[in-house]
């Protein structure tokens, strides 16, 4: 019994000295502890040499050489993101994280990708529009941003209604690979990830009509908006010397990506309402 | 990612499996002894104790239990976990939960002993001590190897529930390699691994059996 006292004491104690060792790290920060999903390409995934890269991950890193931090990759498992991040082991969750219905839950850094959830079948199931979910199943991935939308509450909850069944999945490719045995219909995901499996797979298509719009930022603790305006700050001087777009282009996400579009918008808005008065004045 | 690179990510994910395979091993079989002493004392106090603990390792999932360890301290203490935190989470989460079931077959192996053996000891002039360590526990060992064993290869297939806190051992790479080529060929070398692993560890334990029946 008195081992077993001690056992927990040292584990305590173990927990404790680690507690002050990030505590210490707080006050100058050497390392960005990235967490990320590692099954989630083109954003963050294991390549060709069994290294973790990607988007998001290059992204960080060049975030990281200008900020002279040591990038921290850690895979997480998508469930435990918030302990994760509220318990200190990673610093943000930067993975294609949809920021839409989650304003509330995370310090956001600035959006940078302008993403959509999209309905994937196969080309035989002769399923054309969202209408044609009725009574199918569906697979999404558990704790994604699909879910969200498609549970009670989300935006599309009413089309989740029709369907047959809505299956969680851990991770794509294990409903792919069901989509693909004809166990299940249909796979609701981020259009960055169907797009990067179809072009490995053959014989699925995505539907015309998608679940909604929205945007990916990274996600910081509640509170955490000393870090969050560094990154930010790191993102648009990334932007400026065009990394961001060189990476973009890498990972085919040029159509997608949306850092500082809001100020061209907003420019162009601007010469519109120009154009308008000029128009008035004649 | 060719076959190669495939091999050696998932070769580099068997290290860490045998790390945990094996730290589990050393940390949980002594510990299992103690608490199954515990389990026999006399002491109702301390034997009840010892019950709750093995009823609760068993009746609830390692997944639940290796969470609980690892979060615990942020959820209880709010202390702040991170780094290498991970592993020893995942350590001490297999330790504490196989020392129960290990306690278990200790106790299985004590108590199949004959009193006569105690009382003839105690005649020759043996202590307490000496008698369990020269006499009783080398004939428990030989009778609760099968067990034993069993436990063990669990434990191998065990090491693949820390995908769960995202340790990279060898079923977590196999995951990421077949999400990043979306293809299954992973999980089937995974497979393979697992089973030599098993079957290593299967002809060891029956050499050690074998070497152990020395009254045969």
């Amino acid at each position: 019994m008195k081992k077993r006292v001690f056992a927990v004491m040292t584990v305590a104690a173990v927990a404790a000295s680690m507690a002050a060792g990030s505590v210490c790290m707080a006050e100058e920060r050497t390392t960005f502890t990235v967490g990320f999903d590692a099954e989630y390409p083109p954003y963050g995934y294991m390549d060709e040499n069994g290294e973790y890269t990607g988007f998001d991950l290059e992204l960080a890193q060049a975030v990281c050489d200008m900020q002279g931090w040591e990038l921290v990759k850690t895979p997480i498992d998508w469930d435990s993101k918030d302990m994760e991040l509220n318990s200190g082991a990673i610093d943000c969750i930067w993975n294609g994280f949809t920021l839409n219905g989650r304003e509330d839950d995370y310090t956001w850094s600035v959006p940078y990708v302008d993403n959509s959830q999209v309905i994937v079948v196969s080309e035989t199931a002769g399923i054309e529009d969202l209408a044609g979910l009725e009574g199918k199943i569906v697979g999404v991935q558990a704790a994604s941003a699909a879910l969200d939308l498609l549970s009670d509450g989300g935006d599309q909850a009413d089309l989740a209604a029709t369907f047959g069944t809505l299956q969680q999945f851990p991770e794509y490719n294990s409903a792919f690979i069901e989509l693909q045995a004809g166990s299940i219909d249909a796979i609701a995901m981020d259009i960055g990830v169907a797009q990067y499996q179809l072009k490995e797979k053959e014989g699925f298509k995505i539907l015309d009509e998608a679940l909604n719009s929205e945007q990916y930022a990274i996600g910081f603790r509640l509170g955490d908006e000393e870090l969050c305006n560094t990154v930010n700050d790191s993102l648009f001087a990334l932007l400026e010397d065009g990394t961001f777009d060189e990476l973009a282009e890498k990972y085919e996400l040029t159509d997608m990506v949306c850092l500082g579009d809001e100020l061209t918008e907003a420019v162009a808005d601007e010469e519109v309402v120009e154009t308008e008065t000029e128009v008035a004045a004649e | 990612m060719n076959f190669t690179v495939m091999l050696e990510q998932l070769g580099n994910g068997m290290l860490k499996s045998l790390g945990i395979f094996l730290l589990t091993l050393v940390f949980s079989l002594p510990l299992g002894l103690l608490i199954s002493f515990g389990r026999m004392s006399k002491n109702k106090l301390l034997q009840n104790i010892v019950k709750i603990y093995i009823s609760i390792m068993r009746g609830t999932p390692l997944m639940l239990q290796l969470l609980v360890v690892y979060f615990g301290p942020y959820y209880l203490f709010g202390m702040r976990i991170g780094g290498s935190y991970r592993f020893i989470a995942i350590i001490v989460g297999f330790a504490l939960n196989y020392a129960a079931y290990f306690a278990e077959i200790y106790r299985s192996g004590i108590e199949s002993m004959p009193v006569g053996q105690y009382e003839a000891a105690q005649v020759l002039g043996y202590s307490k001590t000496q008698c369990f360590f020269r006499i009783i526990f080398p004939q428990v060992v030989k009778r609760i190897l099968p067990s034993i064993t069993n436990e063990v290869i669990t434990l191998v297939k065990d090491t693949s529930l820390s995908f769960s806190l995202a340790y990279a051992e060898m079923f977590t790479i196999a995951k990421q390699i077949a999400a990043s080529e979306t293809t299954f060929i992973p999980f089937v070398v995974a497979g393979i691994f697992y089973y030599v692993f098993n079957l290593v560890v299967a002809v060891t334990m029956e050499k050690i059996e074998k070497k152990l029946s020395y009254y045969q």
